[in-house]
């Protein structure tokens, strides 16, 4: 059984990806460097893009175009965000796929980083396991 | 020489950025290249080489930190900058481009794993180096074993038969890491860091080795001298030695539990980067035989009006645009999409080495007795070229390497995101 559902996970990145924006550097940091983000994920099916205006979900999302789109299953993507992932296994063994310029790939994990340290929060919020 | 660029839609960073490699290459590289081709090994590394005010002029601009994103302080360059960038750098000399690359390896690697304390211990001093001080290697070859290091898909690759000469064993919180590595490692006798490809676990022959971070300043680190060779003689190589040398057990970038994999992502990049610096040097060889047959005169006319001759430029000419195009398509697949598909890769070393040695020869072949001398470029050229159909693991082996994918992937899906 999938760590969360759609429902959570929607909930929980519509507000982590906003918080991340407008309460720390993530934000101008992708201004910065012009960096938009799709996230696909199965299991469940959701995908979500962010730019510096905050994130959409779905079919909103599908319709636009980001310098990096990552894939990966939603129990990946919480290992992710509790950096429980160890980046370079997780791309050699395909359970992140990335597309975009490798630089920019490269670019996006550190960005991540201030909600990779709120996330345990949201964990506890929405009673996910840590 | 310019050339004219069949990609209309070049933008003007990719121009200014394209010019400057190529002012670099011309003013900077082609002499310092000549010099340490006329050298010996050992003086090419001297403290009087012209290697190192080189490599101070190169880490100032920043032409050792094109692989690394901006955001550590790389230059952060899109794959088709990286392809106009080397193919330059490869027109001004082929072993100086690999070195000022291979100088980079372990930093981009750290740059993988997102471990932010190695990122502000060896990343960001490497990306704010402008003295050519701190130099990586990238060290995977072994004096028992050549292109069989890479031989992915062979039943032999995980043999326990394939004993590594260079093993590590975990002792607590430390790797301790005994044997060596072969005369083949690009920069290994002036690298202050490796990216060391070793063996973990014997019992699963290559299969079970990983890759690792190693000081070179660490107790039982020692180098043996600069290798001699025929071509590629301004790129100092040469073996290192490790006797009972500890590094931290996070050093340890990559196990055995998917090293195979990460191996040929690594190959994939580092493969790409053989295809830019080859098509610089079919330019090199192209560029060199264009102006010689214009001025040599013979029969009462120059050489370039004789029939053979404009047949054997164009082929040459078209070797160039031919190596260009796959290399650039290789890379803008394989730069843009993470995990790579390494066949393409492979398709692009091969093929644009292949072309370059073609292009080499016929250079020489129409300079006559002047593409013999020290007096033309052509000659190194040449030598350069031959270097490059072994480097990197050798051509053939690539090939079956690019078979066995074939064999269990083609035809490849779509992307699917």
């Amino acid at each position: 059984m999938p760590v969360f559902t759609k429902e959570v996970a929607t909930e929980l990145f519509g507000e982590l990806w906003m918080r991340m924006i407008k309460e720390t550097e993530f934000g101008p940091n992708l201004i910065e460097s012009k960096m938009s983000i799709l996230f696909v994920v199965d299991v469940p099916d959701i995908t979500m893009f962010v730019d510096e205006n905050g994130p959409v979900f779905d079919d909103e999302a599908k319709t636009r175009v980001p310098t990096v789109t990552m894939k990966m299953d939603g129990d990946t993507v919480h290992k992710f965000w509790l950096k429980q992932i160890f980046i370079p296994k997780a791309l050699a063994m395909r359970q992140i796929k990335a597309k975009g310029p490798v630089g920019k790939v490269l670019q996006l994990l550190p960005l991540l980083k201030p909600g990779q340290a709120m996330y345990p929060e949201y964990c506890k919020k929405f009673n996910l396991p840590i | 020489m310019k050339y004219f660029d069949i990609n209309l839609d070049l933008s003007e960073d990719d121009i200014a950025l394209r010019d400057a490699a190529r002012q670099f290459a011309e003013q900077e590289m082609r002499p310092v290249a000549k010099l340490l081709d006329r050298m010996s090994a050992e003086e090419g590394i001297a403290e009087d080489s012209p290697l190192w005010p080189f490599l101070k002029k190169a880490y100032s601009l920043g032409y050792h930190k094109i692989l690394l994103p901006e955001y550590y302080g790389g230059l952060g360059l899109s794959p088709l900058q990286v392809n106009l960038v080397y193919e330059e750098l490869g027109w001004g000399s082929f072993g100086l481009g690999v070195l000022l690359a291979v100088v980079s390896f372990p930093f981009y690697l750290i740059c993988v794993t997102n471990n932010d304390e190695m990122i502000e211990k060896f990343v960001k001093p490497f990306c704010d180096c402008t003295d050519g001080s701190i130099r990586g290697c990238w060290a995977i070859t072994e004096p028992g074993h050549g292109s069989d290091v890479i031989a992915v898909g062979e039943e032999y690759f995980e043999s326990p038969k394939m004993k590594g000469d260079i093993r590590a064993k975990l002792e607590g919180e430390q790797w301790v890491i005994n044997g060596q590595k072969s005369a083949w490692v690009s920069g290994g006798t002036i690298a202050t860091h490796a990216l060391l490809h070793i063996q973990i676990d014997p019992s699963k022959g290559f299969a079970g080795n990983g890759v690792c971070l190693v000081p070179l300043d660490l107790p039982g680190v020692s180098k043996g001298k600069p290798l001699e060779k025929i071509g590629q003689r301004d790129l100092n190589q040469g073996e290192i030695y490790f006797d009972d040398v500890r590094i931290p057990k996070d050093y340890m970038f990559v196990d055995p539990d998917f090293y195979v994999e990460m191996l040929d992502i690594i190959l994939a990049a580092a493969n790409l980067c053989m295809s830019c610096w080859s098509i610089g040097l079919s330019r090199a060889a192209f560029d060199e035989a264009l102006s010689y047959t214009k001025e040599r005169i013979q029969g009462g006319r120059p050489l370039i009006e004789h029939y053979t001759t404009k047949q054997r430029v164009f082929d040459m000419f078209a070797r160039v645009e031919t190596a260009r195009a796959i290399s650039r398509a290789a890379i803008n697949l394989n730069l843009n999409i993470s995990p790579p598909h390494v066949e393409y890769s492979l398709v692009a070393k091969t093929q644009c080495t292949e072309m370059a040695f073609k292009n080499t020869h016929d250079a020489i072949q129409l300079l006559g007795g002047n593409g013999l001398t020290k007096e033309y470029s052509a000659e190194k050229l040449f030598r350069d070229a031959r270097s490059t159909l072994i480097e990197d693991g050798n051509n053939e082996t690539l090939s079956r390497h690019g078979g066995h994918i074939l064999m269990e992937t083609y035809p490849r899906a779509p992307l699917d995101f």
